[in-house]
């Protein structure tokens, strides 16, 4: 079997995953109520409709991209960076105190702006290097680092909240006080979206893209990713380095991601500040099977499907949880499209051998 | 591969089977909308009636462009619009205001970052604006930045926010926005009604209060209740003020996010382990009375009052001791209209009981539906309340003091709106905190 | 109860563990299964026992055909299996294993089989407290206990994979008897080892495999050396390692110990010097391995040290020795050497010193064809490294070695490959050592071990000989040594020589 046969398997498997997702979503549409080519109609033009739609989508896209690309590492490294939430968290609390200590001087906002993501990729970095340093050095796996550290990271969010950054004479978890006007990121004239948070998701993208694909660095990464034995014996590398270094970086663009969603989107620091964007891009690195220029799209797209699908419960009224279910499905259908394809080849390759 | 190719044929034709039904099932008549209009104000079937009406067979009409007579307004519900507490009862006005002048509501639910996360109620403003809204009401002060920002960026549509005081030229926040206004029910009344019921009821002379997060209005709503409660204990039973415990939970949110608040079912639970056996309910949704309901299966003698939706009581009348409620139909009312006729004005609306009948539903924008559980004695003191608070009885009057002692009124000084609206901490004799830790 | 095995095959995708087994194993006596680990023992065992579905061949019980879908279908028909690793549940009592699995199930009478345990337990010697937990029994209690289980589930037909692994002297003592009772009493026993003296000790019968291959029945007594030959083969045509002039010494271990599970090597003494191969024999699991990976920093020995170079790399990790210049080439190929779903490019760069920090394809790739064109590697650069076969593999893994090594340990040099390969390898590996690279690997082919080593460490029961002069060993006497026979571990050795 030549490569370009294996390739266009590939896409055919790709396409009936998509099409079978888009089966179960109808099905799923149908059984409340609504008509499916209308719902996806209006996911679309809830999308499309006007320019600043469509600029909203990179305004999800910005924070998920740099997440996704985060992700990558630690993906590449084999390793399940659950606490990917917490580092986002982390890096939008940095980001709060930094601005918190600027706010109301004379410092120019600009200034306080780059030190505010400066600080954000340092406090997801932390809090990524907890995990890894649990995993290198204590022998915890990070799954269960990850996910407790995500819920410390609430729960400072919560405290910062409730205590120390309260608003006067309130005790509510809806946030802090949002920063002046000169403390957003300035975004495009009529827009939501700031083309700074998305050129820096842009760049760091362009960056993981190129240590992942063209660097010794990335190719490491990979090697103690799929076979750390190996690696080890055959070619002298020390997989604790490489770990804590791909927790390191999920940490950094995790806390960018965090920066940009106090920055750019929310404005004031709240318990739902990562908007649950670690386990977006954690769906998003396993659909794309870890793919560094894949994940641009693909995250794209969720963060179309994101947009339009509010229009599913003002037209249609039926909940917009269902573009969670639309998510669901898709990745549910790529897992499946995956473990048949898997199996085809297997059975193709037995076939060959005993002909 | 064949099997693959048969389960794939199933749900095609599964689907297609399901569309054919749903184009043969007859789209509902109007009749139970018909049938609301002519049921008498006060009974149950309103409340469920508009659910029935909104049918997605309406919906291919929804994104067409509206016919240019039809005004239309948008409404964003911070819970779901089925919470039986606070959104619920903005979508039933909603609704009202929908059959009764005849103007079209856009609306979301679900309007908060744990549900919608990523997405901002401006944003969600802007789609509703996108539907063909003139107008736009923001239900809660979680929307409370949002809705001033949204109105300085859309100078040309006309933005309700529900509880917030950014128009109130006495308030501490005034910023002028011609295009925005304020509007919210003096709840206060509601509040001491409850309180005085619980107090009338409790056994142990423990009440419980399930407050929501910390903020001016839910400081001075739990303060109500315990003045309505202090009143009716002193007044009505001769009780010494001193035995009546009243304690405030707040759990952090309107309702339960789970992580990110106490858990309301949790906190009522408590409070009926420790012998507080009544829980007013000050947040958005019905635990308190669930788990009540809950504990007198157990064959335990409590009791809860619920909050904001007019049939609250319905999912536990046993227990329930009535509910100070919202209307937001005059209020709707009053500013929509004004917007469809071109007669805006930037206002401050806070509007109280209509006393000649607080449970009137065209004119009462706060009342008290009484629930089964209040005994006839009780309820007949209820009644009583309700009438010296209708021949002018006001509780805010000093001398009262605040939680750390210091003096909120003098000795016959009669708290202002300003005063009430910005009640610094809870009262003295209330337990529970007043401000954030 | 007479067992007859007729033409069975399993494969494993293609691996062979069984071809076209015929046996028959009667009933009233001690059947001995010999052969190497790998040599298709344990998988014949586990199809005989309901484990495994054969994927040719029939299974007939006193005549009768029978098929097994699962260990109970063959437990019902009197065929039970002891594991090599006990199959109990170390959190129940002794009582509750035992009536675990019967038919019963949870409706046991635990009077009765409280009884049956103690009365079982006493015919046979073994006492057993009915409420001990599990967990607490030694390994030779567990498996007396799995014993009677069995018994008292009706075996009549009792096979024991590598029983005497890991229990005392006495408990094993105690388990022959019980076997022979056991056989006396009309039962089939197929017992399961590699080990040669303890099938003259015990078996009726011995049957060879290799390979998945049948080589042979013997009666006793037996021609140990026939034994002996039946499992190794001697197929193997090599030619000897030819004369290289050694250098300066490079590698030194001084009173090395190293101690593990069922692994107890003491006082190894050696130096190598730089042209030098150093063979390490035994059966599988007797130790090779431990030593070998303590050499190369992989373990840490209890005691002893090492100097390489001239520096003392005692307690250093195997990082240490690597930036020295070793490497340590595992056996499992895809487990432990290569990367899967990583090209033959990516490996040769990976395995060589990095050109700076971006990657250069094109350097890359002339890297890679090189390797391929000289290690003969049916692939292309952008082959995956599972799409290639075992011996493509292996040839892989050797040119991934770094061009200057000084010192290479190996698990299996050539195991998997075809003649021609196996004569290619080492031809290529002998290269290394005119360059004055030392080779110290481990083998379970003894020609290997003969022919290309200059000195040998016989390794047995997890103990290790004194280094002897390859030319002092022929198959034979090897294959003696590693059954047992006259193996004088190398403390005992160096107490001898330095007593008097």
């Amino acid at each position: 079997m030549t490569e370009r046969h294996g390739w266009m398997t590939t896409l055919a498997f790709r396409l009936a995953a998509v099409v079978f997702a888009l089966l179960l979503t109808s099905a799923v549409l149908l059984m409340v109520g609504a008509p499916p080519l209308e719902a996806f109609r209006l996911i679309l033009e809830g999308a499309f409709g006007s320019p600043r739609k469509i600029a909203d989508i990179f305004v999800i896209w910005t924070p998920l991209l740099l997440t996704a690309a985060g992700l990558l590492f630690t993906f590449q490294a084999g390793l399940w960076n659950i606490g990917i939430e917490g580092q986002i968290i982390l890096g939008a609390v940095f980001a709060t105190w930094v601005l918190r200590i600027f706010q109301g001087t004379d410092t120019p906002p600009g200034v306080a702006l780059t030190l505010a993501f400066v600080a954000a990729a340092l406090g997801g970095m932390l809090w990524a290097l907890l995990s890894g340093v649990l995993k290198v050095y204590g022998g915890v796996n990070e799954i269960f680092s990850g996910l407790g550290l995500d819920f410390v990271a609430v729960a400072l969010v919560l405290y910062l909240v409730f205590g120390p950054w309260k608003r006067p004479g309130v005790g509510s978890m809806s946030g802090t006080e949002p920063f002046p006007r000169e403390l957003w990121l300035p975004t495009l004239e009529g827009f939501r979206l700031s083309p700074w948070a998305l050129g820096l998701a842009v760049v760091g993208w362009l960056v993981t893209m190129v240590l992942l694909l063209g660097t010794y660095y990335g190719l490491r990464l990979r090697a103690v990713g799929r076979n750390p034995r190996a690696a080890y014996l055959m070619m002298g590398l020390s997989s604790n380095r490489i770990i804590l270094s791909a927790f390191a970086l999920a940490g950094i663009f995790g806390g960018l991601a965090g920066a940009v969603q106090v920055t750019a989107v929310y404005h004031r620091l709240l318990p739902g500040i990562s908007s649950g964007y670690g386990w977006l891009g954690l769906l998003i690195g396993m659909l794309v099977n870890f793919h560094p220029v894949w994940i641009g799209p693909v995250a794209w797209f969720f963060a179309m499907l994101n947009l339009g699908s509010i229009q599913l419960p003002i037209v249609l009224k039926v909940d917009s949880t269902l573009a969670g279910v639309l998510q669901g499905a898709l990745v549910y259908s790529f897992l499946l499209g995956e473990g048949v394809r898997m199996k085809w080849l297997a059975r193709r390759r037995r076939a060959g051998e005993a002909s | 591969m064949k099997r693959y190719w048969m389960l794939v044929l199933l749900l095609l034709l599964v689907a297609l089977g399901l569309t054919a039904c749903k184009k043969a099932t007859p789209t509902p008549t109007e009749a139970p909308a018909k049938a609301e209009e002519a049921a008498p104000v006060e009974t149950e079937e309103p409340a469920k009636a508009p659910e029935e009406t909104e049918e997605p067979t309406q919906a291919p009409e929804a994104t067409e462009a509206p016919a240019p007579e039809e005004f239309v307004f948008g409404l964003l519900l911070v819970g779901p619009k089925d919470d039986r507490g606070w959104s619920q009862a903005h979508f039933e006005a909603g609704k009202m205001v929908e059959e009764k002048l005849g103007y079209k509501m856009v609306w979301l639910d679900n309007v908060n970052p744990a549900a919608r996360p990523g997405i901002t109620p401006d944003q969600l403003a802007m789609e509703l604006v996108d539907k063909g809204a003139k107008v736009v009401i923001f239900n809660s002060d979680d929307m409370y930045d949002e809705a001033l920002t949204f109105a300085q960026e859309n100078p040309d549509i006309y933005v309700i926010h529900i509880s917030g005081d950014h128009v109130w030229k006495e308030g501490k926040r005034y910023v002028e926005v011609p295009n925005l206004s304020n509007l919210m029910g003096r709840m206060e009344y509601g509040k001491m009604i409850a309180g005085c019921a619980a107090a009338l009821t409790t056994k142990t002379g423990k009440l419980g209060y399930l407050g929501p997060l910390i903020n001016d209005e839910t400081r001075r709503l739990a303060a109500s209740a315990y003045l309505g409660a202090k009143y009716c204990w002193q007044n009505y039973l001769g009780k010494d003020p001193a035995d009546l415990k009243f304690k405030v939970t707040w759990i952090g949110f309107w309702f339960h996010i789970p992580g990110q608040t106490l858990d309301p079912t949790q906190v009522a639970n408590e409070f009926f382990d420790n012998g507080y056996d009544v829980v007013i309910s000050g947040i958005d949704t019905t635990e308190a009375l669930v788990q009540a309901k809950a504990y007198r299966e157990k064959g335990q003698e409590v009791w809860a009052v619920p909050y904001d939706y007019i049939h609250a009581c319905e999912e536990a009348p046993e227990v329930c001791l009535g509910v100070p409620y919202f209307n937001w139909y005059p209020g709707y009312r009053q500013l929509i209209e004004a917007a469809a006729k071109d007669q805006w004005e930037s206002v401050f609306l806070w509007l109280g009981p209509d006393w000649q009948d607080i449970n009137n539903l065209e004119t009462s924008s706060v009342g008290y539906l009484k629930g089964p559980g209040l005994s006839e004695e009780a309820s007949a003191q209820v009644d009583k309340f309700i009438e010296e608070l209708a021949g002018g009885l006001n509780l805010w009057v000093g001398p009262l003091k605040l939680q750390d002692g210091t003096v909120y009124l003098k000795e016959g000084e009669v708290a202002t709106d300003v005063q009430i609206w910005y009640l610094p901490q809870l009262l003295e004799g209330m337990e529970g905190q007043s401000v954030a830790e | 109860m007479n067992v007859e095995l007729r033409h069975i095959s399993k494969f494993f995708g293609p691996v062979r563990a069984n071809d076209d087994i015929t046996v028959t194993f009667e009933a009233g006596k001690i059947h001995g299964l010999l052969g190497e680990n790998g040599a298709g023992k344990s998988t014949l065992m586990k199809i005989l026992s309901g484990f495994l579905r054969p994927d040719r061949g029939e299974i007939y019980l006193d005549g009768q055909r029978v098929t097994f879908r699962h260990p109970a279908d063959a437990l019902a028909q009197g065929v039970g299996m002891l594991h090599q690793d006990p199959m109990d549940f170390p959190a129940m009592t002794v009582l509750e294993n035992f009536v675990a699995g019967s038919p019963g199930g949870l409706t046991v009478n635990r009077r009765e089989a409280r009884k049956a345990l103690q009365e079982l337990g006493e015919q046979f010697g073994f006492h057993l407290d009915p409420d001990a937990e599990v967990a607490s029994l030694t390994v030779g209690e567990r498996q007396q206990l799995e014993i009677l289980r069995l018994l008292w589930l009706g075996a009549r037909v009792l096979i024991f994979d590598e029983p005497t692994t890991g229990i005392s002297a006495q408990q094993k003592e105690r388990l022959f008897e019980a076997l022979r009772r056991l056989a006396a009493e009309g039962r089939t026993i197929i017992f399961v080892t590699h080990k040669l003296y303890e099938v003259e000790e015990l078996c009726h019968t011995a049957t060879v495999l290799r390979q998945g291959k049948l080589m042979g029945r013997r009666t006793a007594p037996y021609d140990l050396d026939e034994l002996v030959q039946l499992m190794f083969g001697r197929v193997l045509k090599m030619e000897r390692k030819p004369p290289i002039p050694l250098g300066e010494t490079i590698y030194r271990v001084e009173n090395l110990v190293v101690e593990a599970p069922r692994v107890n090597i003491r006082g190894v003494y050696l130096e190598v010097r730089r042209g030098e191969v150093i063979g390490l024999a035994g059966m599988e699991g007797s130790g090779q391995r431990h030593l070998l990976q303590a050499c190369a920093g992989l373990l840490r020995p209890s005691e002893g040290r090492i100097w390489f170079k001239g520096q003392d790399m005692t307690g250093r990790s195997y990082l240490d020795f690597y930036r020295e210049g070793v490497t340590y080439l595992p056996a499992t190929r895809m487990e432990e050497g290569l990367l899967p779903g990583m090209d033959i490019t990516q490996h040769l760069l990976l395995s060589r010193p990095a050109q700076g920090f971006f990657l250069d394809n094109h350097w890359a790739n002339g890297l890679a064809q090189e390797a391929i064109s000289e290690f003969r590697i049916r692939g292309r650069p952008d082959t995956v490294a599972e799409a290639l076969s075992g011996g493509n593999q292996q040839r892989l893994l050797l040119s991934m070695l770094r061009p200057k090594l000084d010192l290479i340990f190996m698990e299996h040099p050539t195991r998997g490959l075809d003649m021609e390969s196996t004569l290619w390898v080492w031809e290529k590996l002998l290269e290394r050592c005119r360059q004055g690279t030392a080779i110290f690997f481990m083998s379970s082919d003894l020609d290997e071990i003969l022919n290309y080593s200059d000195r040998v460490l016989v390794f047995f029961g997890g103990q290790v000989s004194a280094p002897i002069p390859a030319e002092e060993l022929d198959a034979e006497s090897l294959g003696r040594l590693i059954g047992g026979y006259g193996f004088v571990p190398a403390e005992e050795a160096l107490t001898q020589t330095t007593a008097p």
